[in-house]
């Protein structure tokens, strides 16, 4: 499934998202992630590895599910404080939706990573997106890493000049946290200018009509997996999945 | 005893199988100006990386002073070696050159008129008193390299890491960091320079270290 068209793969993250949205039950969630999973192993993707990257985004998570739980009333009471109902059935209910749904979004999204972003740009264009956009697309992918590495930077910088983040308190870590945005801010809008000049000197947009080197051709295997997945994400959604 | 001791250091990036460095012994004093030198993409940026506990080595031990490096966080680290990016624009984060400045300086526990003072020293002598306002990202690029070790030099550490340190700084301001240098040294305290400015290490260093494909060919 790697050597899918990278159109194909928009359909499929958008059917599996779509999914996600709308079913709102944790047993329907739960079966849609396992789906997901299955077809991350077709294309390769170690999605284990990947979400170990993010563990340090678990206690926050953590703390969503608890306070979705904590937050939604009905249901059965399974546990209250001085009359002050903190869990209750429909509260697990809600959270597991979350989790579930959370965890289907973030998958899928890896689906992403088995193309290059300049084939996207091809397919965005091929679908009839202006090569205006696409092209912001894939400049926006092409400086995500470059932004999340000078964050890390900033943050060496303070704590070599003396701030010890793990130790300070919450309230002025934040007054700290606010000094990575100036810095990023200022990179953001010198990159983008410098690469309109750029740009601009390299001949962007001086033809109406754009050629491309290459174009995406759709196989059969492109056609089995587009009408699987619109066809099912369709009879999902309309066979009283729905609640 | 050595301030920075490396014994069998190796290092290689995530997801890549060649070392950046590899087994790398070596002791750093804090005294003298110890210059390492070497092609693009022999380790260097990578070594004072390693030697300031922004990463960490896959294989060896790195001490500080006679304590593991690993055992340290970056602030106490960044009390006892003071570091100079190769891009300033990286450690520049304040609204203003003064605050820049002024962020460590307030991190050492000094009174605030004794740290005001500093500050104020600090500028007068690296010539950014007119730019005290100035948002540090608008300065020109010998600007933010001078503010950058400005920042750094006001902290007072045992020992100077700097990272490219005379980019894009004309003659005038060469020479003024190499007097500031000098009188690190006669303050008795250290500096590792990583440079390609071979006029400058000439200059300035008491110990020369080639880096070429990860290891030290000579010294």
């Amino acid at each position: 499934m790697t050597g899918l068209d990278p159109r194909t793969k928009i359909v499929i993250i958008i059917c599996l998202s779509t999914l996600a949205v709308f079913l709102n039950e944790p047993w329907p969630l739960l079966l849609l992630f396992v789906f997901t999973l299955v077809v991350l192993l077709l294309m390769r993707i170690n999605f284990f590895r990947m979400a170990m990257r993010f563990k340090k985004l678990l206690p926050l998570l953590l703390l969503m599910l608890i306070i979705q739980s904590v937050f939604t009333a009905g249901g059965e009471v399974m546990f209250s404080f001085q009359g002050v109902h903190i869990l209750t059935t429909n509260g697990i209910h809600s959270s597991l939706c979350i989790l579930f749904r959370l965890l289907t979004f973030f998958s899928s999204a890896m689906i992403i990573m088995t193309s290059n972003s300049k084939d996207y740009v091809l397919a965005l264009v091929q679908l009839k997106i202006p090569y205006e956009i696409a092209f912001m697309v894939l400049v926006a992918l092409r400086f995500l890493p470059v932004f999340i590495e000078e964050i890390r930077d900033t943050l060496v910088a303070m704590q070599l000049r003396g701030i010890d983040l793990q130790r300070i308190p919450w309230r002025h870590k934040i007054k700290f946290y606010t000094h990575l945005f100036a810095p990023l801010l200022s990179s953001v809008m010198l990159k983008a200018h410098q690469l309109a000049i750029t740009m601009e000197a390299r001949a962007f947009r001086i033809y109406r009509r754009r050629t491309y080197l290459r174009l995406l051709q759709y196989r059969v295997a492109d056609y089995v997996v587009m009408g699987f997945f619109v066809i099912a994400t369709i009879a999902v959604l309309t066979r009283g999945f729905l609640y | 005893m050595a301030y920075i001791e490396l014994e069998n250091v190796s290092f290689c990036y995530p997801g890549q199988s060649r070392p950046v460095l590899r087994e790398i012994n070596l002791s750093i004093l804090n005294k003298g100006v110890t210059a390492i030198t070497g092609a693009n993409g022999s380790g260097k940026t990578t070594l004072s990386k390693l030697l300031t506990g922004i990463l960490l080595p896959t294989k060896g031990r790195i001490k500080l002073n006679g304590q593991l490096l690993t055992s340290l966080t970056l602030t106490q680290i960044g009390r006892q070696i003071g570091y100079v990016f190769q891009n300033p624009d990286k450690q520049l984060f304040c609204e203003t050159v003064e605050e820049e400045i002024a962020f460590g300086v307030r991190n050492l526990g000094l009174p605030p008129d004794q740290a005001a003072q500093k500050v104020r020293e600090v500028m007068d002598y690296f010539e950014l008193t007119r730019h005290a306002q100035a948002y540090p990202l608008s300065l020109s690029a010998g600007e933010k390299r001078r503010l950058a070790l400005a920042a750094v030099f006001a902290l007072e550490p045992g020992l100077l890491l700097l990272d490219e340190p005379t980019t894009g700084l004309d003659p005038y301001r060469k020479k003024l960091l190499g007097d500031y240098l000098d009188k690190m040294l006669a303050a008795g305290r250290g500096v590792v320079l990583i440079s390609h400015d071979q006029k400058f290490i000439n200059r300035y260093a008491t110990r020369l270290m080639g880096l070429q494909d990860g290891q030290f060919i000579e010294e």
